[in-house]
């Protein structure tokens, strides 16, 4: 019962939060003065990122957990957060892919940023193909755990390392230089909408994924019996 | 004393087990002399260009080189469950974890001296051997990195129904830094002119040895708790 509320007010809450948010990218924002109208994929792109690093994020304190508690629900918790990070992470790379080949003139470059999230995804594509491969339940809950505490850390690691290359990407400045105070309002409201949105994505596909665990259990029981 | 002790016997069994079956220091050496022929295939390589592209091919056969190595080494300690053995023994996991990185460790920077003077011998390149000194100290951070996190992964991997493929595909973008550190470090110490230090990528090396190393010795515990 508690379930069914709780989706239904997140769904109402993003029925209403998305259409505003479109609104607000393509008709308040303003024009960006250099790059005109592809500049509005950023508000998108970046509230996609921090998206992504929230899933990663889930996943890690998740893997964490689980190898403490030994408590399969929090491994179930991990994928789930886990799934919605890499599908985030994939539209951001298309997004900037979309944004870069007008605005820097290639599809892809060897930016810092853009090497760290590549990284990223190839880091938790492995996680779910290690995942896809052990059967056992418990060894694959564990295994995964590892991977997922050692891709996180592995983050800061590699800005550090990628860094001292020469980075084009578009900084914000903490004094929002550059950025009109009507873009930091609608890039703030994108945020939270996704932020929200992907609250929402995590908690559907965990209560989804408990549902596929149990029949699994229940199968595997019929089948023994 | 006991965990030096123990240590010590684990990597002692480790060379035994190499010096009696030459299984996978073999097979590092072999691949590491291959890719230095298919890369030679592949790009042409000559007087010209053989200082820009040395540090880069090297660390690529590094680092394939050794994952595969890694993965046969453990494959031997989940032969039979060997590896219980040891955990049920006094040894304990911590150390056992160590003596095993210690071990492949050992057989990298084997296989890296090896593929340095068929590198040498194949390109006519002498500048490597006398700068062998320098490069000693990022051939041993990179190498370090490169066995923690494949130590820890090959006996992740002998688990999988994947089999030994889902390695790489998990060690590599992992050990990207120690990838860019140890290209970017050889390189300055190559071709760099007399300002250029390696010092901060041989601080992201060390960076990345001490997280990894600390974080696996954690880790390793859950991985062989059956």
């Amino acid at each position: 019962m508690r379930y069914r509320k709780i989706i239904k007010a997140l769904s109402l809450l993003l029925f209403f939060l998305f259409p505003v948010n479109f609104y607000l990218i393509f008709q308040v924002a303003p024009t960006e003065r250099i790059m005109g109208d592809v500049q509005r994929i950023f508000y998108l792109h970046l509230s996609l990122a921090i998206s992504a690093y929230i899933g990663f994020g889930v996943l890690f304190v998740a893997s964490i957990l689980f190898l403490i508690k030994k408590n399969i629900l929090y491994d179930v918790l991990a994928s789930s957060a886990g799934e919605v990070g890499l599908i985030f992470s994939t539209l951001v790379l298309i997004t900037g892919s979309f944004w870069a080949r007008p605005v820097w003139n290639v599809w892809w470059t060897w930016d810092p940023r853009l090497v760290t999230v590549l990284i990223l995804w190839f880091i938790y594509l492995g996680y779910f193909l290690l995942r896809k491969s052990l059967p056992e339940r418990m060894k694959k809950a564990r295994y995964s755990a590892i991977v997922g505490i050692l891709g996180f850390l592995d983050v800061p690691v590699v800005r550090l390392a990628t860094k001292w290359w020469r980075s084009i990407h578009p900084r914000l400045s903490k004094e929002g230089g550059g950025l009109d105070p009507l873009m930091v309002k609608v890039l703030l409201f994108s945020l939270f909408t996704f932020v929200v949105f992907t609250i929402a994505l995590i908690y559907f596909r965990f209560r989804v994924a408990l549902v596929e665990e149990r029949i699994t259990s229940i199968l595997n029981r019929m089948e023994e019996s | 004393m006991r965990f030096a002790a123990n240590i010590f016997l684990v990597v002692k069994k480790d060379l035994l087990l190499e010096l009696r079956g030459k299984e996978a220091l073999s097979i590092m050496i072999f691949l590491s002399l291959l890719l230095l022929v298919v890369f030679n295939l592949a790009v042409d390589i000559n007087r010209d260009n053989v200082s820009e592209l040395v540090s880069g091919i090297l660390w690529v056969i590094f680092a394939f080189s050794g994952i595969l190595g890694m993965g046969k080494t453990s494959l031997s300690e989940r032969d039979d469950d060997a590896y219980l053995n040891v955990v049920f023994s006094s040894v304990s996991m911590e150390s056992f974890f160590f003596a095993k990185v210690l071990s492949n460790l050992l057989f990298l920077m084997i296989m890296e001296l090896f593929t340095i003077v068929f590198f040498v011998v194949l390109f006519d390149y002498e500048r490597l051997f006398s700068a062998l000194p320098g490069l000693s100290i990022p051939l041993l951070l990179g190498s370090f990195g490169f066995s923690v996190v494949g130590t820890l992964f090959s006996f992740l991997s002998t688990g999988s129904r994947f089999g030994e493929i889902i390695l790489p595909l998990l060690f590599l973008p992992l050990v990207v830094p120690v990838l860019i550190g140890g290209v970017s470090s050889t390189d300055i110490i190559l071709n760099g002119s007399a300002g250029d230090t390696p010092g901060k990528w041989l601080k992201i090396l060390l960076v990345f040895d001490m997280l990894y190393l600390s974080i696996s010795l954690i880790l390793f515990r859950y991985l062989v708790e059956e």
